[in-house]
């Protein structure tokens, strides 16, 4: 490991304008299409063996499907593919593992009830008809401790913490003779201290003579450790793979972005691309007035269950025209205060305060009834019905608070839908489509169109942005900052720190169910990344 | 509006082609195919007096599946309508048998409040399994059908038994005259109207009430009703019970009406056709109106092909069977899975 950065210097320098010896990996002319949507359009990219070339673009310009077509997951509806100069045929998964790809998925997909040694032997899919538990334990011991994998080999993946399972999931891509190792987003669930040791390991790796792919999407990780950089907008590739030395963060930012978007997001270039150093311009701090709190939590306690930790003695309170920003790794009891606030989980202790009142055994329809407003984790299951239409979904929370027995006239229901989805800027068809077939940012909008009401007085804003491509991400931060103006009060949960960074008045950091951490403006990323994982 | 007749031209065409998968099987049994849908045609509709016949079975049908799709909106897929038709038909023997010698006017409204009571309690012990501790509501609902076929048996044999029967069927004494509702042609004013009002109402609460909309939602996504404050366990508990209740009104109509007492063992078959009847219909209620009569005419069939043709009554049977395949595989979760990972993959 520690000859790794000496390596690295030397390798930077042998890039080939063009590779005598053949690519780890080359497609020609890759097209993928989902239904009406173009993923890919005519892609062709080699990558030298032996290095880390980074993928980079917004959500939703291709990436993972480029990461899937190079494992045979997806298959392209024209081009080649080529391993180590050897062309195989697209879309087959295990030709592509037969000839070296490997890829870790960005949702970890390893069974979680399954124990570590568990999960090697038979996450392959090469498993012995038999086992005995010491025997696999021996087989996989070694293996792990190689890649410095620390990790119990009896415990289960669901007990792990994210970057122990990260790392099983990378000694289980390199169980077989791997040579070109694809990761995508591996960087999302993890906190600065883990990605720096994950860098570490790819190094290692690098060393070893695997050629790496990362998917990014943060030009501050990229440049910290690619050798070469690809971009992709819109399914197509804009330039590379160039050399991480010849470019800079001003020029990456612009090829992700584009021209044309760079408009609609005026203002939040940094944060959208991490582009950023440590110190952020602080945002306009609201007039915050302290006297009286929209929400007031008192030291409450919560149970753990199989959501994620308990809180303990958890107090928080939110003013009137404040953001107040949520960091931690995920799974750190952000989800259980989400869920005690809406009360889908008891308060064991403690009291939860909204608007003055006691609401700690108030149901959430009477929470919603007192402006509390709910954008929550899971867009595609808790946000929306998808199967549903969209008028359903947008008028579901004035139908919950209504008499049950109501009767309804849906054709008024559907006009203030479309009205309200207008003054959103939702593009859909008819009021009357299922909210299933509206792309992310849309599907968000919608949300954004039920929760952020003139009658809201306390928005909760889970994963906000998840998934979304800057514009949409710019303009659910734009909507954020205006019910602020308008007296709201804010709390966003996000694994993203430039995005915490970039709305936050104030910053609170998570760490096993407990608020460990409190930062106002101007945040530094080592000082926050600190706390997440309990180091400072 | 295109969607709408999409789904219909798809449940025509499923039919259609159980009825094909069905002439074959006639075909390899020794029975001429067109001979056999003939004949059953015949005795559903196009006989002088099949539609009498056929709007006779397609009623009691008709309110039992609209309970159905009360609770199959709601998510619950309550397939104990048989159970809670016969406990219906129980209760309201019951009132029946003990009020016998008051008035009518008193009598008959009691009847159909325990027929209703009766089915909506049936209902209520799998609802309440399910909303507090999460048994399979499949499980506990067919089950219930079992011991509710079994308690017919012991009333009917026991508490409410005819002293004066033959001991061939057991049955309980036969309703008296003032009390009955129809004749055994089951059609009647009341019969007819209350179907009437049945299919109105639950039309109203589908498509034009806070409960249908909400329903719906709660059927499609749980999770996204919870997270809007909805309380889960009522808006489920109200769908079982509804169901539960028009199973048990169909049931008290039955043994007021064209039954006239309460035989162990009766319409075996009427709560599983309606479930069918709801799924044909798309768990629309006005769907449910044509498709019931469809059912209903073959109801009809299964007693006329016996007697006045010679066939074998079993062909209905296999043509309910047939339909069911060709509509659950539809449903089969294997799809929603395929479906749900083309939105998955198109998302990433």
């Amino acid at each position: 490991m520690n000859t790794g950065g000496q390596r690295e210097a030397a390798v930077i320098e042998a890039i080939p304008s063009e590779a005598p010896s053949p690519s780890a990996l080359q497609c020609r002319d890759i097209s993928v299409q989902y239904g009406e949507v173009a993923a890919l359009v005519g892609v062709s990219l080699a990558f030298a063996p032996k290095l880390i070339h980074a993928v980079v673009g917004q959500n939703g310009a291709g990436k993972t499907t480029f990461a899937r077509v190079a494992a045979g997951l997806v298959k392209p509806v024209s081009g080649t593919l080529a391993i180590g100069g050897k062309e195989i045929p697209t879309g087959n998964v295990g030709l592509a593992r037969a000839a070296g790809v490997e890829l870790v998925h960005q949702n970890f997909a390893l069974p979680p009830s399954f124990t570590v040694a568990e999960a090697m032997e038979f996450g392959a899919e090469r498993g012995r008809p038999f086992f005995s538990r010491r025997g696999l334990e021996a087989r996989w011991k070694k293996h792990l401790e190689n890649l410095g994998v620390r990790a119990g080999l009896r415990d289960r993946i669901r007990d792990l913490p994210v970057e122990a399972q990260q790392g099983v999931e990378i000694a289980r891509a390199l169980v077989a003779d791997a040579k070109v190792l694809i990761l995508d987003e591996p960087t999302a669930v993890l906190s600065p201290s883990g990605i720096e040791t994950l860098f570490e390991r790819l190094k290692s790796l690098k060393a070893s003579g695997v050629t790496i792919i990362l998917i990014l999407h943060k030009i501050r990780e990229v440049l910290g450790i690619a050798d070469t950089v690809t971009v992709l907008r819109g399914g197509r590739l804009v330039e590379g793979p160039v050399a991480a030395r010849a470019t800079n963060a001003r020029r990456l930012s612009a090829s992700i972005i584009g021209a044309q978007a760079e408009q609609e997001i005026a203002g939040d270039e940094a944060a959208l691309v991490g582009a950023t150093d440590e110190i952020k311009a602080a945002p306009v701090p609201a007039a915050v007035s302290q006297a009286a709190p929209v929400l007031a939590m008192e030291r409450v306690f919560t149970r753990s269950d199989s959501e994620g930790p308990g809180l303990e003695e958890a107090s928080l309170s939110i003013g009137r025209g404040e953001i107040v920003g949520v960091a931690g790794v995920e799974g750190n009891g952000q989800r259980t205060l989400v869920r005690v606030l809406a009360n889908l989980v008891d308060a064991q202790s403690g009291r939860i305060l909204l608007g003055g009142e006691d609401i700690t055994k108030t149901p959430l329809s009477e929470r919603r009834a007192r402006g509390l407003r709910v954008i929550p984790f899971e867009r595609n299951s808790e946000g929306l019905s998808l199967s549903s239409a969209l008028w359903e979904n947008w008028s579901a929370r004035q139908l919950v608070l209504g008499s049950a027995l109501k009767l309804i006239n849906p054709a008024r229901y559907r006009k203030a839908c479309d009205a309200s989805l207008k003054e959103w800027d939702v593009r859909y068809h008819t009021t009357a489509q299922p909210a299933g077939s509206l792309s992310g940012g849309n599907a968000q909008k919608l949300i954004l169109a039920r929760e952020i009401d003139a009658d809201a007085s306390l928005i909760i804003a889970a994963q906000p942005t998840r998934g979304l491509d800057v514009g949409a991400t710019a303009f659910v931060w734009r909507a954020l900052r205006e019910a602020r103006a308008r007296g709201c009060a804010v709390l966003v949960i996000s694994s993203d720190l430039d995005e915490l960074f970039d709305i936050s008045d104030r910053l609170i950091v998570m760490l096993s169910g407990r608020i460990v951490a409190e930062f106002r403006p101007p945040y530094r990323l080592g000082e926050v990344g600190a706390a997440m994982t309990g180091a400072h | 509006m295109t969607a709408r007749l999409f789904a219909v031209g798809r449940a025509i065409a499923f039919v259609i082609l159980a009825l094909a998968l069905c002439g074959v099987i006639f075909e390899f049994a020794g029975y001429s195919a067109p001979e056999m849908f003939q004949s059953i045609a015949d005795g559903a509709f196009l006989n002088p007096g099949a539609w009498q016949g056929s709007l006779r079975w397609a009623l009691p049908l008709f309110i039992t599946a609209t309970g159905v799709i009360i609770s199959f909106r709601s998510g619950y897929f309550n397939v104990g309508a048989q159970g809670q038709f016969y406990i219906g038909a129980i209760g309201t023997t019951f009132v029946v048998d003990f009020m016998n010698g008051y008035p009518a006017a008193l009598v008959i409204p009691l009847c159909f409040i325990a027929g209703i009571a009766g089915g909506a309690i049936w209902a209520l012990w799998p609802g309440l399994l399910r909303v507090r501790s999460g048994a399979d509501e499949v499980i506990t609902t067919l089950m219930g059908n079992f011991i509710a076929g079994l308690i017919l048996i012991y009333v009917t044999g026991g508490i409410l038994k005819d002293p004066s029967g033959t001991g061939q069927v057991m049955a309980s004494r036969p309703v008296a005259p003032a009390y009955r509702i129809s004749s055994e042609t089951g059609l009647s004013p009341t019969i007819v109207g209350a179907a009437i009002v049945v299919g109105v109402v639950m039309w109203i609460l589908v498509n034009r009430s806070a409960f249908g909309v909400l329903a719906g939602l709660a059927g499609r996504n749980p999770i996204m009703i919870v997270w809007q404050g909805a309380r889960m366990s009522r808006l489920g508990l109200a769908g079982f019970m509804l169901g539960g209740g028009l199973a048990g009104l169909a049931g008290a109509m039955e043994v007021l009406g064209p039954n006239g007492r309460l035989v162990s063992g009766f319409l075996p078959t009427l709560g599983f056709t309606a479930i069918l009847i709801a799924l044909v219909a798309g768990l629309s209620i006005s769907g449910a109106a044509i498709v019931s009569l469809f059912f209903g005419g073959l109801a009809s069939a299964s007693l006329y092909l016996p007697v006045l043709a010679g066939l074998p009554a079993a062909a209905i049977d296999i043509i309910n069977a047939a339909i069911a395949l060709f509509i659950t595989a539809r449903a089969a979760p294997g799809l929603g899975w395929l479906a749900a990972r083309r939105r998955a993959v198109g998302g990433a």
